[in-house]
This record gives structure tokens, sequence and C-alpha cells, in this order.
């Protein structure tokens, strides 16, 4: 034991709630707790206790031998230290004790030997330690707050957010960030690549502009995985990869139809991604980013045809749209004895108009618009004509917070005054698709399933171009 | 021309003079005369040095490219101008002088060290040396006109004079600085005016005055360095700051552009913000009314529910009613059912029971042999005092006399078996 702490020069603890002690007994009096993970400098051997200098806490004492493990640091011994990052890696709980020895590793290699590795296991673990401290409550809450302390210590920041009433903790992704910009084969880099872009992660209170460039920087991370290292990934990997290329190319197809430049490219590219997910290779967990994409995407899959220019007013009714107050958009609605100077209804949103997407009845006695407010919110807007004349009616996706969602227009009943809508939303981290048949004089839902199968309406009048371009049959 | 052969020249000039056109009728008796006579001998003679003298000196003179030549007629003075090409010049009989109508340049050598022969003076009497170069060139049109005044060294005997006389006296108005450094043209400007109207008298055109080093004594130039150096040194530092100041504007200018920059971005950026909030807003506002249908439409159903399920508990009630009915119904069949069998199974016993009376009272051991028989599988020993009236043992059991005694044997056997029999 004497040789050990000649040679060695740090000792990393092991166990939760290890103490410190003012001396090398049982009984002396106990200084700090200590946590997997904390490093402590060795000054000396007593009795098999080591008498050591807690660098966080600025506190010396003697901790148990058998509740650390010692290291040179000197590049010898970095090998061994990588092999026992590799097996912490991937054993929940010890996520702290990881971070400890890749610390410990990197410090032990020498510089030119470091390779992504040790910032993948880092980023891995800094990643489940947060996704722990955003599940635990109660006591094991305790702990994992300890075991955040005992990272944060090495400079692994985690950030915070508050998102439907809870508190969210996310890693900063740095490790994984150094992953992209270091030479890594393709599986670390698309997992760094996937963590850094998570949607969950991103400050809800981010401002639009800011949002916009970080939207941008996430395509451009993703995009950094080429079609060679695409091609080495496995199918579950390259799924996850399309799912967020997908939910994030959405995302900047809006923005970009927002700030009025061409947002097709976009679109398309959203679309196709989501299209070329394998299915059969979907877990559970991947399900859920699924349908998160699908919404995304779905919600401003109308980009792809945003150039089309809106029907002239013709013999049926059309939408024509112009500036309101600044940021602001009006829908005029216009027929042949209507035109823009006098339409038969108007109203504006700050929200983004689909025009493409304008849909009448045969009749000229109703229309749908879709309209998208948000980046994952679209909306349908349904104009009528009634005995007191023409009123504009909003469907949102679902009666709750505006977050994930979107409501199109499926087809016209004919004879019985009925409209088709689809409706697919997440509120409350739960995923509600429906087709619903509505009554168009209140747009009261009639009828509603989770499959257009049963819906007998659906099967006779569905529109076939929302068949064709809809991604809630997916 | 060489003047040692004037008075051959003049010899032969008067000859030709004297003889006139008889040179012909002379040439051709030669043959005749020439060693005939004496004169034919001096004739031969003159004709030899006249050959030797057109030898030596060929009546064909060249003028060069860029002069010009300008022959004398020696007996009438008239000149005749030639340029680039050979002239016929006759010795004794015309002079030709050849001027140089190139550019040419004069300098004033010995003013060009300040500790030279003839340096320049200052207007504060200081020596000093100035390399002056003059160019000027003769006047083409007056060439011929001047061809007789000129000397043959035009620049010594011309420029020179009337340079020393223009430059001297300029530099004496001038300090050495002003020479030096910051009154050169004007000096240059001042010599240049004065020389060319100088020059012109004698038919020379003035093209430049060009002032060169100027060289200062040795003292003075040492100041003068110095001075320089630190006008220089506040020469630089008014550009110094001068380009500081420019810098500073500029960083103002700079500042104030990205001010604006940011002004306008944040702006944009709050517009943004706004127009975000404000779609957050509607999407809002759109859902509580969606929200408010949702619930109108349940309350709707709830109704319809209501209805429907106080309907059908008005039917089950209704139908219990009719099943309750029923049962009380067929209970009270079934309790006159009862009733009538109890009635028909109470006359039957009584029945019964009259005929077992009057067997008993025929036969009253009968009672005896049915207690026996009941008891016969409980009690296998009754110890029982014996009637002492000779009744039947059991008489206390069934009532009748002797109560008393009857009880307490009855009792005692009670007992007594249970015991025995446990």
């Amino acid at each position: 034991m004497m040789l050990v702490a000649t040679l060695a020069s740090m000792a990393i603890v092991t166990q939760d709630q290890a103490p410190l002690r003012a001396g090398p007994r049982d009984s002396a009096a106990q200084q700090a707790v200590l946590w997997q993970g904390d490093t402590l400098e060795i000054r000396g051997e007593r009795m098999g206790y080591l008498q050591v200098w807690d660098h966080r806490r600025e506190r010396a004492g003697y901790v148990l031998a058998s509740q650390v493990r010692t290291t040179s640091l000197k590049p010898e011994e970095a090998p061994e230290l990588l092999a026992v990052v590799r097996f912490l890696r991937d054993t929940p709980g010890a996520e702290a004790l990881g971070i400890g020895y890749t610390a410990a590793y990197l410090k032990a290699v020498p510089a030119g030997a470091i390779t992504a590795e040790p910032f993948d296991a880092l980023g891995s673990m800094a990643e489940r330690l947060a996704r722990r401290a955003s599940a635990q409550q109660g006591k094991a809450g305790q702990t994992v707050s300890a075991h955040l302390e005992v990272a944060t210590h090495y400079g692994v920041t985690f950030k915070s957010y508050e998102q439907d009433g809870t508190l969210r903790l996310c890693y900063d992704g740095e490790a994984f960030r150094r992953v992209i910009a270091m030479a890594a084969n393709a599986e670390v880099r698309a997992r760094a690549a996937l963590a850094v872009t998570r949607n969950d992660c991103i400050d809800p209170a981010l401002p639009p502009l800011e949002r916009q460039q970080l939207d941008a920087w996430r395509a451009e991370v993703l995009d950094r995985i080429d079609t060679a290292q695409f091609a080495q990934l496995s199918e579950p990997l390259k799924n996850r990869l399309r799912l967020r290329r997908a939910g994030v190319w959405a995302g900047v197809a809006f923005q970009q139809a927002r700030k009025g430049q061409p947002a097709g490219a976009s679109a398309e590219r959203a679309l196709a991604e989501l299209a070329a997910v394998n299915k059969a290779e979907l877990s559970d967990a991947d399900a859920v980013d699924y349908n998160d994409a699908a919404i995304r995407v779905g919600a401003s899959r109308w980009a792809v045809q945003a150039a089309a220019a809106p029907v002239a007013s013709g013999p049926r009714l059309s939408v024509l749209t112009e500036a309101g107050l600044p940021g602001e958009t009006c829908v005029l609605l216009t027929d042949a004895s209507h035109g823009p100077k006098a339409p038969l209804a108007r109203r504006c949103t700050y929200g983004m108009v689909w025009t493409a997407s304008a849909s009448a009845r045969p009749d000229g006695r109703a229309l749908a618009l879709a309209v998208q407010p948000l980046e994952g919110w679209r909306e349908l807007w349904v104009f009528r004509q009634d005995a007191g004349g023409w009123s504009v009616n909003v469907m949102p996706p679902a009666a709750s917070a505006p977050e994930l969602g979107y409501v199109e227009f499926a087809g016209w009943v004919p004879g019985g005054e009925q409209l088709l809508m689809a409706r697919e939303a997440r509120t409350e981290g739960r995923y509600k698709r429906s087709f619903e048949v509505a009554e168009l004089a209140t747009l009261n839902v009639q009828k509603q399933a989770s499959a257009p199968g049963p819906l007998a309406a659906f099967g006779k009048w569905q529109d076939a171009a929302w068949k064709r371009q809809t991604v809630i049959l997916r | 021309m060489n003047f040692r052969l004037r008075p051959l020249t003049d010899a032969i000039r008067h000859g030709l003079g004297a003889t006139g056109t008889g040179i012909g009728r002379l040439v051709g008796s030669t043959g005749r005369f020439l060693f005939a006579s004496r004169r034919g001998l001096v004739a031969a003679g003159l004709l030899g040095l006249a050959g030797w003298a057109a030898v030596t000196h060929p009546p064909l003179r060249t003028v060069a490219r860029g002069d010009i030549g300008v022959r004398t007629n020696q007996f009438t003075g008239s000149t005749a101008e030639f340029r680039e090409g050979s002239v016929f010049v006759l010795p004794g009989f015309h002079e030709l002088r050849t001027y140089p109508l190139r550019d040419q340049v004069y300098r004033l050598v010995q003013g060009r060290k300040a500790d030279g022969d003839a340096p320049f003076q200052s207007v504060e009497g200081l020596s000093l040396g100035v390399d002056l170069s003059i160019r000027y060139a003769l006047d083409p049109s007056r060439i011929a006109a001047m061809a007789g005044k000129l000397p043959d060294d035009i620049p010594g005997e011309v420029v020179q004079p009337a340079v020393q006389g223009v430059v001297y006296k300029a530099f004496t108005r001038y300090t050495v600085r002003e020479i030096f450094s910051s009154k050169r043209a004007e000096i240059q400007q001042a010599v240049e005016a004065e020389l060319r109207t100088k020059l012109a008298v004698d038919g020379i055109l003035l093209r430049s005055v060009q002032m060169g080093q100027v060289d200062l004594p040795a003292d003075y130039r040492q100041g003068m360095d110095k001075l320089l150096a630190e006008e220089l040194a506040s020469e630089k530092m008014r550009y110094t700051l001068e380009l500081k100041e420019k810098r500073v504007k500029e960083t103002e200018l700079e500042a104030q552009a990205d001010k604006v920059r940011r002004e306008t971005a944040a702006a944009a950026a709050a517009n943004e913000q706004v127009i975000a909030a404000r779609a957050q807003e509607e999407a809002m506002k759109h859902v509580l009314p969606f929200k408010q249908k949702q619930i109108e439409q349940r309350q709707f159903e709830a109704e319809a529910e209501k209805v429907s399920r106080i309907k059908s508990a008005e039917a089950s009630a209704q139908a219990r009613k009719i099943e309750a009915a029923g049962e009380a119904e067929s209970r009270q069949k079934l309790a006159d059912a009862e009733a009538y069998r109890l009635d028909r199974v109470g006359k039957i016993a009584s029945e019964q029971m009259a005929r077992d009376g009057a067997l008993i009272t025929r036969h009253p051991l009968l009672i005896q042999k049915t207690v026996a028989d009941k008891l016969s599988d409980k009690i296998q020993v009754i110890i029982a005092p014996p009637s002492t009236d000779g009744r039947f043992i059991a008489a206390g059991l069934i009532g009748g006399g002797g109560q008393a005694a009857s009880s307490s044997a009855v009792a005692d056997a009670g007992t007594e078996p249970v015991q025995e029999g446990e």
C-alpha cells in the first residue's frame, strides 16, 4: 500500500457516500461525504487509509483505501484508464465515475494520441446523467444531484429548461462538438450529430432569429455525415438521422417561407428524409421520434408548393393575400364578381398562409385553407357562406397549448354538408391522430376514428390530392 | 580656316579675279605652253598648288545632322543658311560656320560646391553651392542674322556671363533655407524668366533652368538637417495626429454604423419576436374557442347521455315494477299453496294423532315402548327408582304425578348416563 501511495498521485472515489474522515480511524469525525467520480490528491498512507486533499471542497482528510482507485496519471496508465472508461461508458448509474475516469484518461494520455473515443464516451455519459436527472425524483434525486455536481466540477455543463411544467436538464454537447470536429468513424460522428441536434433540448425561450440560426446550424451538422459515412451506419442509426433531418429541414422550410425565401427545396428534403425511413427497423423509442418528425413535416408540408402562384380569381372561389401590419398577412376571399377590392371575406394573421392549399367546395359555398402560425402548428381555416354572409372559422389541431400538431382538410362530402378533416397532434407528451367528419354548418365533429377505414365518408369522399400528399397516412 | 593659307588664297583670289574667264583658255593651252616658257612653269606650280589646296581643303563641306550652316560670302558679306548636307565652300571666298540646333546644356561648374571657386551667396551672406543646368538652343530663325555677331564660344562667352549675371543676383534674394527647400521652384522660375529675356537678345532660346543638388555650408547643413528633422518630426506628428484623428473619426463612424446595424438588427429581431409572439398568441386564441366548442359538444353529448340514461332507468324501473308484481303474485300463490299444504298436513296429523291416541288409550304400554325406542340409541342404561305407585318409570318425563321425585330421579338418570357415555 505504501508503494501505491508513493507511485500514485491521484485517487478516484468509486463509491457513493464515502466518508472523508479527519483521521485514519472509523471513529474519526466525518469531514465530508464523497461521491463516485470525485478525485483526490494523495498525500500519504496510514493504516489502510489514504491521506488525501480534496481540491473540490478544499479540504484534507483520510479516506478508506478500499473506497478509491489510485492512478499515477502517467502515459503508461492511459490504456488501462481507457479500458475502464469503455466499461463504464454504458453502465447506468456510473456516469459520474465514468466522467472522472475520462478526465483522468485525458490527463494521462499524450496529446497526440487523443482520439474521438473518450469524448464520445464523455458525451454519452453526460447525456445519460442529464436524462437521469430529468427523470429522477425523491431520494434517488439526491444521488443524481451529487453526481451532477461531480460532473460539473469536471467542466461538464448542463442547461435546464422548463417544459410542460417540468424541468428538463440537458447536456450542452461540448464533447460531442469535439467529436464532430475530430476524425472519427461514421457511427460515432452520427451519434454526436444526433446528440447536439436534439429537439427537446432547445431553449423554448430562444428568440426567433437565434432559433433560425440554430436550425441552420443543426441542418449543417446533420449534413456533415456524408453519403459514404451514412452508408456505413447501422439501420436504426440511419433511421434516427433521417428523422432528425426531416424535423430540422421542416423547421428550416417554415422559417424560409416566413422570410419570403424559396422554401421548396428544404421542404422536399424534409419529405424525402421522412419517406426514406425504414419502418421495419423502428424501435419503440424511435417510433416516438417518428411521430414527432412526421408532425413537423406534416405541419410545413405545403412549403413544397409554396412557390405555386394562387389561382387568379376565376368563376370559382380563390384566395389572395396582401400585407397587413408589419409581419401580418391578410387573406382575401375572392370570386368572379368579388375581386381584391371588395372581397367576400378578409382575415389577417401573423401566421404563414399556404395559399396553394386552398380548396374550394365545388358549389362555391365554402373553402378550406391551411395557415401555419408556428413552426410545428398548422391550422385549418374554413370560409363558409351562410344566411348571414361569409364567415371564417379557425380549426386548431388540438384543444391545448400550441405545441406540435396539424389539422388538414381531407375532402368535402357533397350531399351531407360535411367536411372531412385529419388531425395529428402531440399534447402533453401524448400523440393523437384522428380522422373526423365534421358538420359544415357548425364545424362540430360528428364522427371520428383513429384510422380512415371505419369512416364510410372517408372511403367515398376523401380528397385525392390530400391522400397523395399527406403524411398522416404513413 | 587655316590662317596660314590666307596669303596663298588671297593670291589665287587675285589671280582668278584678273584672269576671269581666261581659265578655260589657260587649260587648253597648258599642254602647249607647259614646257615652253617660265610663265608656264609658274602656272603649273600654281595649278599644283591649287590641286594641293583642293585636296587638303576641299571646297565641299558637310553640315551635320541637327546643325545649321551659315555660309558667309567673304566679299559681299551676304549669308546663306544650309541644313543637313554638303555645302560648296570655296576657300577664301566663302566662310562656313556651323551651329548646333540641338538643345545644349550649360552647367555652372564653379558654383556647384559651397567651398568651391565661386559659390553662390544667400541673403544671409552664406556661401552655398547649387548644381545649375541651363538648357538652351540657338534660335534657328535668327541664326543667319546673328551669325556674324556671335562669338565662337557661345557657352563660355554668351551663356555663362548671362547665367552668372542672373543667378548670383537671384540667389542673394533668398535665405539658404528657402533655396534649399521651400522656394526652389520660385527661384527656378525667377531665374528662368530673367535669363530668357537676356539670352533672347543673343538669339538663344532658353529651354529650361534646372536646379539640382544644393550644397550647403557644413555647419549650416548640420543645423539645417536638425531643423529639417525636427520639422519633419513635427510634420510627421501633424500627419500622425491627422491620421489618428481620421482613425478616431473612422472608428466613430464604424461604431455609428455598427450601432445603426445593431439597432436595425435588434429592431428586426424584436419585430421577429413580436411577430412570432403574436402568431403564438393567435394560435392560442384559436385554441380557446375550439376548446369551448369541444366542451359544449361534450355538454350536449352529456345531455344526450343523461336523457338516454334517464329513459333507460325509467324503463328499467318499470320493468322491475312489473317483475316485482309478478314476484308478489307468485309468492302469494306459493303462500296459499303452503297454507293449503299446512292445513292439509295439520289435518292429516290430527287424524293421525287421534288414531294414535285411540291406540294408546287402548294399549298404554305402547308409550313406554315408544320412549324406550326413542331413547335406545342414546341411553344404554337407565337407573331410576322403581315407581312406587307401579307406574311407568318415565312417567316423570312425560308428566303426571310424583313430579318432584321423578324429576330428581330423571336428573340423576340423565347425568349419569351422559357421564358414562362420555
